[in-house]
C-alpha cells in the first residue's frame, strides 16, 4: 500500500504538480496505513460468549466488547495483569483501566463516563448518595494487599518502624532519620542525619485513606490529622498517583512514602518493617502476614464493606493491610457490556486470585469469593 | 579622513560586552542540546521493535513488550480531525476579514480571534470536558481531543492566513477585477494560488503546535491502553497522553517508553517544523522580488 | 460571509458557557475566593480559593521571566548586530526549533534530568544563601518545587522570547546604526546608545508575551512540582501549584461544585493571560513592528 502511494506521489510530481501535495499523499497514506494495520490486527468483536480454559483448568467464561474503568492505582498492578490475562483468554473483550486516584475513579463512574470505577476506601454516604440518584450500585471487594513505607535511604536496608514513629515522621514531628523515635524502633542500627522528606499524595486517595484509618487507629495520640482520601498535610512533598509517590521517593535520599507493595517492589525500594498490635516488626512482603491481616477483618458487611482491624493484636499480620473495591451499576443499559462486567469479574475474584502473590498482593480469602461471586452476579 | 580613536577603556568594554552576549548565546543553546541528546539517548534505549507495531495490549505491569501503536493512531485521527475542522473554517474567515472590509463587525471578528490566540490550553480542554463529556454526556472521545485541539488550532490558523493573505499584492486583485472577474472568482482564483504557500506553512505551523498539546487530551481523550480506531466514540489514547502516562511511572519500563514516545513526538514536530519553514523559504523569495 | 459570524458566535458561545459554569462558585465562594489558600470545592461546606494557586502561576511566571529575558535579549543582540549572516542563520533556525519543542517532552525531560542536575545547586542556596527568605528551605528537601519549575518555564520561552526580539531589533532602522557608528562609537555602543532605546517599547512587549506563555504553560509544571496549597516564598521548599497544573490533575475527582471552582479558576488565568497578552501587543505596536507573530 505503500508502494502505492509512493507511485501516485511521484506521478503527481512527475506532472508538474507541487511538491506538497506528494508530502500530503505521502502523510495521509502513512495513516493510512498505520490504520488498516491496526484494524487488521484487531479481533473482530462477536457478541457471543465462548470458553478457554486457563492453564489451571479452570473454565473462563469470555466475553467481547469493551469496557472502561479507573480509579484506585491500589489495585493498579493486579487490575494490569487481570486485564492482560483476561484478554489472552478472551480475544474480544478490550478492557480500559486508568489509575487516577479513588476519588476521580468514583467521581467519572457517577459521572458516567467509566463502566466501573476502582476505591480503596468504602463509598463515604456522600458519594453513596450521588451514585444512588444514578442508579443502584454494588460494592465488591475484589483484591487484597498491604500499604508499604518505601524509603531511600543509601546504607540502610533493614529499617523498622512502630505506629506512633508513622505518625510522628508525616505529621512533620520527627525531621531526622537519627532521632530518637526512630532510634528506639532500630537498636544497633547506624542512621545518618539525613533531612526526611515525607512523600504523600496530592490527589484524592484511597492509599491515603487506609493509610490514615491505620495511622488514627494504631497510634490515636500521635496522629491528629483525622483520616480520609484527602489530608492537609503539614509538610512533604506531594506526588500524583501511587506511582509518583513511588517514583519522587526513588529520586530523593532520604525520602519515605506510602504505596502499595507492588509498587515498591518493581521499583526495587526497600520497605520499612511495621511493629503490629502483638509487638513484632513485620514486613509487608511476607504474603502470609498479610493474608491473616486480611482474614482477621471478618466478613463483608452487606454492603459489601471489610473494615479492617488496623490495632489488631493478633501476632503474625502486617497491620496495613487492606481490601480495595470496584464500584459497578447494577442495572446497564447496554447487555453485552454487562456480561462482559460480568465475566471480568468473576475473572477477577475467581482464576485471576491465583495472580495475586506473585504481584505481591493477597488472595482474597475463600468466604469473600463467594460473597463476590453472588454479588457480580446481580449485575445485569 | 581621520579615524576616531577610541579609548581603551572603551575597547575593553566593548569587548567584554560582546563577550557576554556570546555566553548568552551559549546559554541559551545548552539546554536545545541537552534536551536533544537525552531524549535520543534514552528514546533510542527504550525504542525496540515493538514500539511502533504494538499497543499496551495484553502487557503486564512490568513486562517491557507494548508500544505506542494507539497514541500513534490516536494522534494521527484527532490531529486530523482538528484540521479538518479548523482549516476549512479559518480559511473562510482570513478571506472574509481580509477581502470582505466590513466595518466593525471585521474588527470585533479580529478582536475575538486576537483573544482566543492567548487561550491557555488547559482550559480548551476543560470547556470540552464540561461542554461535551459531561455536558451532553459524549464521554472521552478521540472527536472531543480533536475538538479541544481545533479551539487551540483556529485562531492561529486564521491570524497566519490573515498574514499571507495580505501580503498577496493589491495590483493583483485589481487586474482581475479589472478584467471583469467577479469577487468570488478573484478570491479562488488569483488570490488563493498566490497566498497557497504561505497558508500551507501557517497550516502546517499549527499542526505541529497541536500535535504535542497534552493538556487538552487529559480532559477529553483520556487514554486507553489498546487499539482504539473509532474516534466518535470510547476514550482514545495520543502519543503525547501517552508519554505524559507513562512518564509518571516508577517503574523502568514505562519511563523507557516515555522515551521512545518523546522521541517520536520530537521527530514529528520537528519534520514538520522543518517542512513548514522550506515553504516559508519560497514566500521570502517572492517578497523579496516584490519589495525590490 | 457565514463563516465569520459562525466563529464570532462560536467563541461568545464558549465564554458564555464557561461563565455559566463557574458562576455557581463565584457565588459560593464569594469574595473568598480571592483569598482562600487550600482547595477543597467538594467538602461541606466547601472551601477553596484561588491565593495560593495564583501566586504560584504568578510568582513562577516571573522568576522564569526574570532567568529568561537577559539570555534572550542577549541572545538576539548577538544574532542581530554582531554574528556573521552564515553563522546567524542556523543558529537562530536552531532557537525557533527549540520552540517547536512540546511542553511534555520538556517536563520528562526536567523530571529526569534537569531536577536532580539542579539539586546539589539548590542545596548550595539553601546552605549558603538562606539568610535571603527566598531560598531558605526549612524542610531541606530539594527537587520538585517551584525554583526548578521556573528553570523549565524559562527554557519554555526563552525562544519565543528571542524570536519576537530578533523581529524587533531587526525593525530599528539602519540609519540609527549608521549615525552612531558614524559618531565613532564601538559596536557595544551602537547598541546600548542607537538600538536598545529606541527597540525598548518592542523588546518590553515581547517579553510580556513571554510572560503570557509561563502563565499558561501546564503539563511541564504539573509534571515537575509537588502540589501544595501554600503561600510562601521559599521557592526551594518542595510544593507549588499553578492554575493550570491544578486543573489538569484535579478534574478527574472533581463533583459537580469542583468542577465549577476549577473552569472559575480558569477563567481568572484566562483573564489574567488575556490582560498580559493585551498589553505586550500594546507594547509591541509601539515598538513599531508591523505584526507580532503569536
Amino acid at each position: 500500500m505503500l508502494s502505492t502511494a509512493f507511485t501516485i506521489g511521484a506521478v503527481n510530481k512527475r506532472f508538474g504538480k507541487s511538491r506538497y501535495l506528494f508530502r500530503l499523499t505521502i502523510a495521509g497514506s502513512a495513516a493510512i496505513f498505520l490504520a488498516a494495520c491496526s484494524s487488521s490486527s484487531k479481533p473482530t468483536s462477536t457478541n457471543g460468549t465462548s470458553s478457554s480454559t486457563t492453564p489451571t483448568g479452570s473454565a473462563v467464561a469470555c466475553a467481547s466488547g469493551s469496557i472502561s474503568g479507573a480509579g484506585s492505582t491500589f489495585v493498579q498492578n493486579i487490575a494490569q495483569e487481570w486485564i492482560k490475562n483476561f484478554g489472552a483468554k478472551c480475544s474480544g473483550a478490550n478492557i480500559n483501566y486508568q489509575g487516577i486516584g479513588s476519588g476521580a475513579g468514583v467521581q467519572q463512574l457517577t459521572a458516567g463516563t467509566v463502566d466501573f470505577g476502582a476505591t480503596d476506601v468504602p463509598l463515604t454516604d456522600a458519594q453513596t448518595a450521588a451514585l444512588e440518584s444514578k442508579g443502584s450500585v454494588v460494592q465488591i471487594p475484589w483484591a487484597a494487599g498491604a500499604i508499604a513505607l518505601e524509603y531511600n535511604l543509601p546504607g540502610v536496608t533493614n529499617l523498622q518502624l512502630s505506629p506512633a514513629t508513622i505518625a510522628g515522621i508525616f505529621a512533620g514531628k520527627i525531621k531526622t532519620w537519627d532521632a530518637p523515635g526512630i532510634r528506639a524502633d532500630n537498636p544497633g542500627v547506624k542512621l545518618p542525619s539525613t533531612t526526611i522528606s515525607t512523600v504523600h499524595r496530592s490527589d484524592s486517595s484511597g492509599t491515603t485513606g487506609a493509610f490514615t484509618a491505620y495511622l488514627a487507629a494504631a497510634a490515636p495520640q500521635a496522629w491528629t490529622l483525622g483520616s480520609g482520601k484527602t489530608i492537609n498535610w503539614p509538610s512533604g512533598s506531594g506526588a500524583k498517583g501511587s506511582d509518583g509517590v513511588t517514583a519522587t521517593v526513588k529520586q530523593s535520599d532520604g525520602a519515605i512514602g506510602y504505596a502499595e507493595v507492588s509498587f515498591a517492589e518493581g521499583a526495587q525500594l526497600p520497605m520499612a518493617k511495621i511493629k503490629n498490635g502483638a509487638g513484632s516488626y513485620v514486613s509487608p512482603s511476607d504474603g502470609s502476614a498479610v493474608s491473616a491481616a486480611i482474614s482477621a477483618a471478618g466478613s463483608p458487611s452487606a454492603q459489601g464493606v471489610v473494615t479492617p482491624a488496623y490495632a489488631s493484636t493478633m501476632p503474625g499480620v502486617y497491620p496495613i493491610s487492606t481490601v480495595t473495591y470496584v464500584v459497578v451499576f447494577k442495572s446497564q443499559s447496554n447487555q453485552s457490556k454487562a456480561q462482559l462486567l460480568r465475566n471480568f469479574l468473576l475473572y477477577a475474584v475467581g482464576p485471576g486470585q491465583s495472580s495475586a502473590s506473585s504481584l505481591y498482593y493477597a488472595p482474597l480469602p475463600v468466604g469473600l469469593v463467594t460473597f463476590d461471586k453472588a454479588a457480580v452476579q446481580s449485575i445485569a | 579622513m581621520t579615524v576616531a580613536v577610541v579609548s581603551r577603556r572603551r575597547r575593553a568594554k566593548n569587548r567584554a560586552m560582546m563577550s557576554i552576549l556570546i555566553l548568552c548565546v551559549a546559554i541559551a543553546l545548552v539546554p536545545l542540546v541537552a534536551v536533544t541528546v537525552y531524549t535520543f539517548q534514552r528514546g533510542l534505549r527504550g525504542l525496540s521493535g515493538h514500539f511502533f507495531p504494538q499497543s499496551m495490549k495484553g502487557v503486564g505491569p512490568l513486562d517491557p513488550t507494548g508500544g505506542a501503536l494507539h497514541a500513534i493512531i490516536g494522534t494521527v485521527e484527532q490531529v486530523g480531525m482538528a484540521s479538518l475542522i479548523s482549516v476549512p473554517i479559518g480559511l473562510l474567515v482570513a478571506i472574509d476579514l481580509v477581502e470582505y472590509q466590513r466595518g466593525w463587525f471585521s474588527r470585533s471578528v479580529r478582536f475575538v480571534v486576537d483573544v482566543m490566540t492567548g487561550l491557555p490550553s488547559i482550559v480548551a480542554g476543560l470547556f470540552i470536558f464540561a461542554f461535551w463529556v459531561l455536558g451532553l454526556h459524549q464521554g472521552f472521545s478521540g472527536l472531543a481531543a480533536a475538538m479541544a485541539l481545533a479551539v487551540l488550532m483556529l485562531p492561529v490558523v486564521i491570524r497566519s492566513s490573515e498574514e499571507m493573505l495580505k501580503l498577496v499584492p493589491s495590483a493583483l486583485r485589481e487586474a482581475a477585477l479589472a478584467l471583469g472577474v467577479p469577487k468570488w472568482r478573484t478570491v479562488i482564483r488569483v488570490v488563493l494560488p498566490t497566498a497557497r504557500d504561505g497558508i500551507v506553512t501557517g497550516v502546517m505551523l499549527a499542526v505541529a503546535r497541536v500535535t504535542g498539546e497534552t493538556a487538552p487530551l487529559l480532559l477529553t481523550a483520556f487514554g486507553t491502553q489498546v487499539v482504539h480506531s473509532n474516534p466518535f466514540s470510547g476514550a482514545q489514547s495520543a502519543l503525547p497522553l501517552f508519554v505524559y502516562q507513562q512518564a509518571g511511572s516508577a517503574f523502568v519500563v514505562n519511563v523507557n517508553r516515555a522515551w521512545a514516545g518523546a522521541l517520536t513526538l520530537i521527530l514529528i514536530v520537528v519534520v514538520l517544523n522543518v517542512l513548514a519553514r522550506s515553504f516559508t523559504a519560497r514566500t521570502r523569495i517572492r517578497d523579496l522580488i516584490r519589495r525590490s | 460571509m457565514g463563516a465569520s459570524a459562525l466563529v464570532l458566535v462560536l467563541i461568545l458561545a464558549i465564554a458564555a458557557f464557561l461563565i455559566w459554569k463557574a458562576a455557581p462558585a463565584f457565588r459560593s465562594a464569594g469574595p473568598r475566593f480571592l483569598t482562600e489558600k487550600q482547595w477543597f470545592p467538594d467538602n461541606t461546606p466547601p472551601k477553596f480559593g484561588i491565593a495560593s494557586l495564583a501566586f504560584g502561576t504568578v510568582l513562577s511566571s516571573v522568576l522564569a521571566l526574570v532567568m529568561a529575558l537577559p539570555v534572550a535579549i542577549g541572545t538576539a543582540l548577538w544574532l542581530v548586530e554582531a554574528a556573521a549572516q552564515s553563522v546567524a542563520r542556523p543558529v537562530g533556525y536552531l532557537i525557533e526549533l527549540l520552540a517547536a519543542v512540546p511542553s511534555v517532552v520538556y517536563g520528562l525531560w526536567a523530571v529526569f534530568v534537569l531536577v536532580p542536575a539542579l539539586v546539589p545547586v539548590e542545596k548550595w542556596l539553601a546552605g549558603n544563601l538562606a539568610f535571603i527568605p527566598l531560598f531558605d528551605d526549612p524542610q531541606h528537601t530539594f527537587g520538585r518545587n517551584v525554583a526548578s519549575a521556573s528553570v523549565v518555564l524559562a527554557i519554555m520561552i526563552l525562544p519565543i522570547v528571542v524570536s519576537l526580539s530578533r523581529e524587533i531589533l531587526r525593525q530599528v532602522p539602519g540609519a540609527y546604526r549608521e549615525a552612531a557608528m558614524a559618531l565613532g562609537a564601538t559596536r557595544w555602543e551602537v547598541i546600548r546608545t542607537a538600538v536598545l532605546p529606541s527597540a525598548r517599547p518592542g523588546l518590553t512587549g515581547a517579553a510580556m508575551l513571554g510572560l503570557g506563555r509561563a502563565l499558561g504553560e501546564t503539563i511541564a509544571v504539573a509534571l515537575v512540582l509537588s502540589s501544595s496549597f501554600d503561600i510562601t516564598w521559599n521557592i526551594l521548599s518542595p510544593g507549588g501549584n499553578t492554575i493550570a497544573a491544578n486543573i489538569a490533575t484535579k478534574f478527574g475527582e472533581a463533583g459537580p461544585a469542583g468542577q465549577a471552582a476549577l473552569v472559575a479558576s480558569g477563567l481568572v488565568l484566562f483573564a489574567i493571560t488575556l490582560a498580559v497578552n493585551m498589553a505586550a501587543r500594546a507594547f509591541v505596536y509601539r515598538g513599531g513592528v508591523a505584526e507580532a507573530r503569536p
